[in-house]
């Protein structure tokens, strides 16, 4: 069985893109399942999908926590120690990861267990597609390639199933069509060899016992520890305030939902970057346009 | 935090501490978000919010919280019966001389248009009806948005939801029209009402800032355009907002003294056609081919609300 995980934020098409590359499986012959793990995540918020391919019936189900392929869309998430994407990898699993790094150098810095197949999908995406966030098709193209499991027809007949379904029209498909080409031929298929199994150690059983109403009650006494939780890793666009253009007017303050905008002692907007989840409305509602936008790598570079 | 008086006018004046710590889960661009996070800036801390299941879940998940005040989870049909207890048990407290008046506080009910056009309704008039001492914020995203945007009693004739697509043989999506929650809620003659928009922050503030200090049900509708369902790029919030007041679509008033006002009229209203365009729940108005028929129904039915007033 080939156990396939991927790796994204919410609206790049990641659980789409594990449809897609589930579906491509099952019209090549193969046994089938795909799913996505969300519970409260939104737009922007890390998400997680699953594929299994295998020729018998896949009687498992659940999460995969040992993938033979990994696809990882996002490398904003590579050093996120809450998603920590490559969790679970060891020397059988491929990682593929869309990023404009070096193999070499994201294996050392992340201590991954082998070379990682990196490929930059976002100036591919955005020549089809116009935008270089949406990686539902390109995403696919790589895991499907990758996998060696499905031919590039079956992977377009998949493209029309799942985007047909979500209402896309004829020429749209077209332009995805021509991106899985462009990703298919970018890639060449992965060799999967047998993982040997490590066998199962059981851990010592833990016995719960009864508490007190006062300490087994969801009760919350921290209030306004909800701060605790960094929403800065939701952007992938980041706001910058021009200070030279700025005139303190505060409308950013104003106008955030998150509330993460302050003045600080001099009456001056600044942003919380550990929570700021990148709407970006700051930026259009600034009178003046003294707020840049730069994607995150960009941003990262600067630093 | 010491509460503003007097009449704002600015956004200087606008209270610079938040009453909602960030980190929660709630989409990028939230409207509603932005709606309740300038209402608390008003309220203060001493509000307990009566949360029905919907998107404002997300707002406090064990074991956070963002409120430096009380959260108490319900159902999507009880948070009113939910304030109506604790309201309840501080009269009790109050009238024993247990909970001195400084220590009293502040229920809100905080609840989508699901929980409050359909669901959680017969309980709202009930407590209406019984002069219960509550304030009530409803974040209207025009459908059943938590699980996937499905169509609610909110949802606007025309828009298309999960369970009510644009198809051949409803081309319209959602054929039936808005739930007027003001005048269903008018119809009981509460102390207060009125409707606020994120996009109008100083309109809002005002707002809660008059219904702060009186007493029975006090409503607030808050149309929360919501990027996800409807489908429009995040840092558009505002502007759609913007265009719901510009068009007439969202009218802001109040109603005080058994009287509605105007609190900003448009003076010129700009066409409907506007607003739709830039939302996908919209779309199938305008692409593969336009439907005038629904879109002059949308924009006659803003004539004739304003032609009341005119």
């Amino acid at each position: 069985m080939l156990r396939v995980r991927l790796h994204g934020r919410g609206g790049q098409g990641i659980k789409t893109a594990s449809q897609i590359l589930g579906s491509a499986a099952f019209l090549a012959g193969h046994q089938a399942q795909d799913f996505p793990l969300y519970g409260a995540e939104r737009r922007g918020a890390p998400i997680v999908a699953f594929a299994r391919i295998d020729d018998a019936p896949i009687l498992e189900r659940g999460p995969i926590a040992i993938p033979d392929l990994l696809l990882i869309g996002d490398d904003t998430l590579l050093e996120d120690p809450q998603v920590a994407p490559a969790c679970g990898a060891d020397e059988w699993t491929t990682i593929f990861i869309n990023t404009e790094q070096e193999a070499l150098k994201l294996k050392d810095r992340l201590s991954l267990p082998g070379l990682p197949v990196v490929c930059s999908l976002g100036p591919l995406t955005r020549k089809h597609l116009g935008d270089p966030r949406i990686l539902s098709v390109s995403l696919a193209a790589a895991g499907g390639r990758l996998s060696g499991r499905v031919s590039l027809d079956h992977l377009n007949e998949a493209i029309d199933i799942e985007l047909g379904a979500l209402g896309l029209d004829r020429q749209t498909l077209k332009k995805n069509q021509d991106l899985a080409a462009e990703v298919f031929a970018a890639l060449s298929p992965a060799v999967f060899e047998e993982r040997q199994e490590k066998p199962l150690v059981a851990g010592q059983l833990k016995v719960l016992e009864q508490q007190e109403v006062a300490q087994a009650a969801p009760l919350i006494t921290a209030t306004g520890n909800m701060q605790e939780r960094k929403t800065g890793n939701w952007r992938v666009q980041h706001p910058v305030i021009d200070y030279g253009e700025c005139n303190n007017c505060l409308i950013c303050y104003a106008r955030c939902p998150e509330g993460v905008i302050a003045a600080d002692a001099e009456g001056k907007p600044v942003i919380d970057y550990d929570h700021c989840k990148g709407c970006l409305i700051c930026a259009q509602e600034c009178p003046r346009h003294a707020i840049r936008t730069l994607w995150e790598r960009e941003s990262h570079e600067q630093r | 935090m010491t509460l503003h008086s007097g009449e704002h006018k600015k956004i200087h004046d606008l209270h610079p501490e938040e009453a909602i710590a960030p980190g929660s889960a709630l989409c990028a661009g939230c409207g509603g978000l932005e709606g309740i996070r300038l209402a608390l800036k008003e309220l203060g801390e001493n509000v307990l919010i009566a949360n029905a299941a919907g998107c404002f879940t997300l707002l406090s998940v064990f074991p956070f919280t963002p409120f430096k005040g009380s959260w108490l989870y319900t159902t999507m049909a009880a948070p009113v019966p939910a304030a109506q207890g604790v309201r309840d048990a501080l009269d009790i407290r109050r009238e024993a001389g247990r909970l001195a008046e400084e220590d009293d506080f502040q229920v809100m009910v905080v609840a989508g248009d699901g929980s409050s056009a359909d669901m959680g309704l017969a309980p709202t008039s009930a407590a209406i009806h019984r002069h219960l001492d509550f304030l009530y914020f409803c974040y209207d995203n025009e459908a059943y948005g938590n699980t996937g945007f499905q169509l609610s009693g909110a949802s606007p004739y025309g828009s298309a939801t999960q369970t009510a697509p644009a198809t051949a043989g409803h081309p319209a999506g959602a054929e039936l029209g808005k739930k007027d929650l003001f005048e269903i809620w008018k119809a009981q003659n509460p102390p207060y009402i009125a409707t606020v928009s994120p996009r109008e922050p100083i309109d809002l503030s005002n707002k809660f800032a008059r219904a702060r200090g009186m007493k029975g049900a006090r409503l607030f509708l808050c149309l929360s355009p919501c990027p996800t369902g409807w489908g429009f790029d995040p840092k558009e919030t505002h502007t759609i907002a913007k265009l719901a007041v510009d068009t007439g679509i969202f009218p802001l008033k109040e109603y005080i003294d058994g009287q509605v006002v105007h609190t900003r009229v448009p003076k010129k209203r700009v066409p409907v056609e506007n607003y739709l365009e830039r939302q996908k729940r919209f779309r199938h108005l305008f692409e593969p081919t336009r439907q005038d028929e629904v879109i002059a129904r949308i924009q006659q039915g803003v004539d004739s609300y304003w032609a009341h007033y005119e």
